[in-house]
């Protein structure tokens, strides 16, 4: 699981083109959207496509997608048990 | 700019009364009359009162388009008229009137619907682009529209109203992640996105490309999306003619591949891409400019 959190910040990192960022500057825990990291829904997006593009998993229902959405550590979980990649 | 922006509240106005009494009397007046009343009686009153508006016309005839200090004046006016008779229109259309079209460029459009991919269709707010919605219609893909969701109830039961019986669903935006989830599901399972491409709502991300010549903030939104879903862009502008004509121009967004390796990237073209294509568009119906804020940057 450790090593899909590492992995998931660098996706994040590269494809919202966080350049001030580094991996260890995401807390597993904090939110992802609003406080924490600050992303909005155009963020959202590049994450959707991101998680269809590198896992395999498509994401249609807005009410699952921001529990996914929530921080690191709900995305990983998520992607551990639904990836097809 | 953007604070400007952020204070425009994006519904049509006058009061539910009002809109519905548009709806009925434009559906048997004859709009000419209509026209010349609110040319005398309400623009006056607009120009004298809406400053911020009246201001940023002044500005785009000025220094987009070079006019005179007298002229820019009187362009503004004739501005304001055809803001005016495109509202009106709108209402006629939702009292059962229709109007004479002219279609340009749409036979990509329309073979593109026979393809397995989703595409994207974008607007501006220049001339009357919601009646592409009704009026450019097809019944091969489902077209979903990405609209305000604080528009006055009356516009919104018209426009429900009117879209029952078309392949056209209306998706809300909100300061949610919702209608991201809906607008990618749409082209993921390849139907058509319809939006506008010109003015920064929800999400403050912008991208600069030049309009007429100089920098101005697009949504990076609509670009982005079609840049990550890699899928086709049209651009769609509704202009109108004379009482009862329009002439929609339909123009399918050309990028250069090699140059465009990121998503970004290719979402900066797409948008200078619009732009061009805007630009033209604008020149040629200067009246038909409908953005009554700042949306140039300061050089």
């Amino acid at each position: 699981m450790e090593e899909l959190i590492i992995e998931l910040k660098k996706q994040i990192i590269e494809v919202l083109n966080l350049e001030d960022v580094q991996p260890e500057d995401i807390e597993n825990d904090a939110p992802l959207f609003g406080e924490g990291l600050g992303l909005d829904s155009i963020d959202a997006l590049e994450l959707i496509v991101m998680m269809e593009k590198v896992y395999g998993i498509k994401i249609k229902d807005p009410s699952a997608g921001k529990e996914i959405f929530k921080s690191i550590n709900t995305m990983a979980d998520f992607v551990s048990k639904n990836r097809t990649k | 700019m953007e604070a400007q922006h952020s204070e425009w509240k994006g519904t049509t106005g006058g009061t539910p009364w009002m809109q519905k009494s548009l709806v009925y009397a434009l559906a048997w007046l004859p709009l000419p009359f209509v026209y010349c009343g609110m040319a005398i009686f309400v623009v006056p009153f607009y120009m004298l009162f809406n400053h911020q508006g009246y201001l940023s016309q002044y500005h785009f005839f000025r220094q987009r388009l070079s006019r005179s200090p007298l002229r820019a004046f009187f362009d503004v006016y004739l501005n304001h008229c055809r803001f005016g008779q495109i509202i009106l229109d709108r209402f006629a259309f939702y009292g059962g009137r229709r109007f004479k079209l002219i279609v340009e460029g749409n036979e990509r459009f329309m073979a593109m619907t026979h393809e397995p991919h989703g595409f994207m269709q974008l607007g501006a707010h220049v001339g009357n682009f919601e009646l592409a919605g009704y009026m450019l219609t097809q019944d091969r893909k489902p077209i979903n529209a990405l609209v305000f969701s604080g528009e006055t109830g009356t516009v919104m039961e018209n426009r429900t109203r009117v879209f029952q019986h078309q392949n056209l669903r209306l998706i809300l935006t909100g300061n949610g992640m919702d209608h991201i989830f809906e607008l990618n599901r749409a082209l993921a399972d390849g139907e058509i996105v319809s939006m506008h491409g010109d003015r920064v709502f929800g999400s403050q991300k912008t991208v600069v490309a030049r309009v007429l010549d100089a920098p101005a903030k697009l949504p990076l939104g609509p670009y982005l999306l079609a840049a990550t879903r890699e899928v086709p862009v049209f651009c769609t502008f509704v202009m109108k003619e004379t009482t009862n004509t329009y002439h929609i121009f339909v123009r399918l967004l050309e990028i250069n591949a090699e140059e465009t390796t990121t998503v970004r990237q290719r979402a900066a073209a797409l948008a200078q891409a619009f732009a061009d294509n805007l630009s033209e568009i604008v020149c040629r119906y200067p009246h038909q400019w409908l953005n009554y804020y700042e949306f140039w940057q300061h050089e």
